[in-house]
């Protein structure tokens, strides 16, 4: 049984994994728009298990927070708003499928030459370092959260605030985007 | 112990479901929903290799991304939702204003 346990724990990345690709697959599959939208949360919620055991714990309650917390809802409530009335789907799939298994294929392709030498080399991870100018008083492989505020703020402050004007923009575009016509 | 060679295939399987969803699928929610299946497979990459290059600027990266994911998606839907007020539909199929 510890035996088990022992084998699930170090397990845990593929078993989140391939649950969140289960996800995705029923995402694209189901007929329902609300059974798409639980499937992509069910598969957001493996992907932040994915972050986790990938030791990056701040990325994956982050995950859960905008993922679970934000879009999902966001993505509920415009399928209840839109798909109440005459869900009038003919057929589910387009005609394209065709196109979709030629773009997949290709991808396997790029895939294949692009990470040829990652997926037979050998790779072993590391732990997190920072510049020793930021890492001062920081046990940088077990406080994730801080390591990556002070990598975020050294190295990458423009990108973020760029990011803050781009949602700000997003914000008001979505509220003149959805608003009704009459004032 | 993560391998990164799984971390990769699992995160190009998604990337794959992503795509083949954008591209069969008619509804415009669910082709959002592959959207951000397909930036959720790139993150899982950029942690990847943050993990196994001792850099956190994977993390930084991925943080940025999941930004950026929020914002497109509330104006994806807000154009789902204008759309559906004028054209009363939401299968791509139905939009072929610029079909002449």
């Amino acid at each position: 049984m510890e035996h088990f346990i022992e084998t699930i724990g170090r397990n845990m990345f593929a078993i989140f994994g391939v649950m969140a690709l289960g996800g995705a697959a029923v995402v694209v599959a189901s007929r329902s728009a609300v059974h798409s939208v639980l499937a992509f949360l069910f598969a957001m919620l493996c992907i932040a298990g994915c972050f986790l055991s990938l030791e990056a714990e701040f990325l994956g309650m982050a995950q859960i927070l905008v993922y679970a917390g934000g879009i999902v809802v966001l993505f509920l409530f415009v399928v209840m708003l839109v798909e109440v009335s005459k869900a009038k789907e003919k057929e589910v799939f387009q005609l394209q499928s065709r196109y979709a298994i030629g773009a997949v294929l290709l991808g396997v392709a790029a895939f294949a030459a692009v990470f040829r030498k990652v997926i037979f080399g050998a790779a072993s991870p590391q732990a997190l370092v920072l510049r020793t100018d930021l890492a001062q008083g920081l046990d940088v492989a077990k406080q994730n959260a801080q390591a990556v505020s002070r990598g975020l703020f050294a190295d990458y402050l423009l990108p973020f605030e760029i990011l803050s004007v781009v949602l700000l923009v997003a914000l008001v575009g979505a509220v003149v985007l959805a608003k009704t016509e009459r004032v | 112990m993560v391998n990164l060679n799984a971390v990769l295939l699992i995160s190009f399987a998604m990337f794959s479901i992503g795509i083949a969803g954008v591209l069969i699928r008619r509804n415009a929610l669910v082709i959002l929903m592959c959207v951000e299946l397909m930036l959720n497979a790139a993150n899982l990459n950029f942690i990847a290799f943050a993990r196994h290059s001792g850099s956190v600027s994977g993390q930084a990266f991925a943080l940025l991304v999941m930004g950026f994911a929020a914002a497109e998606v509330a104006v994806g839907l807000a154009l789902v939702v204008a759309l559906y007020r004028k054209r009363d539909t939401v299968q791509v199929d139905d939009i072929n204003l610029l079909k002449g």
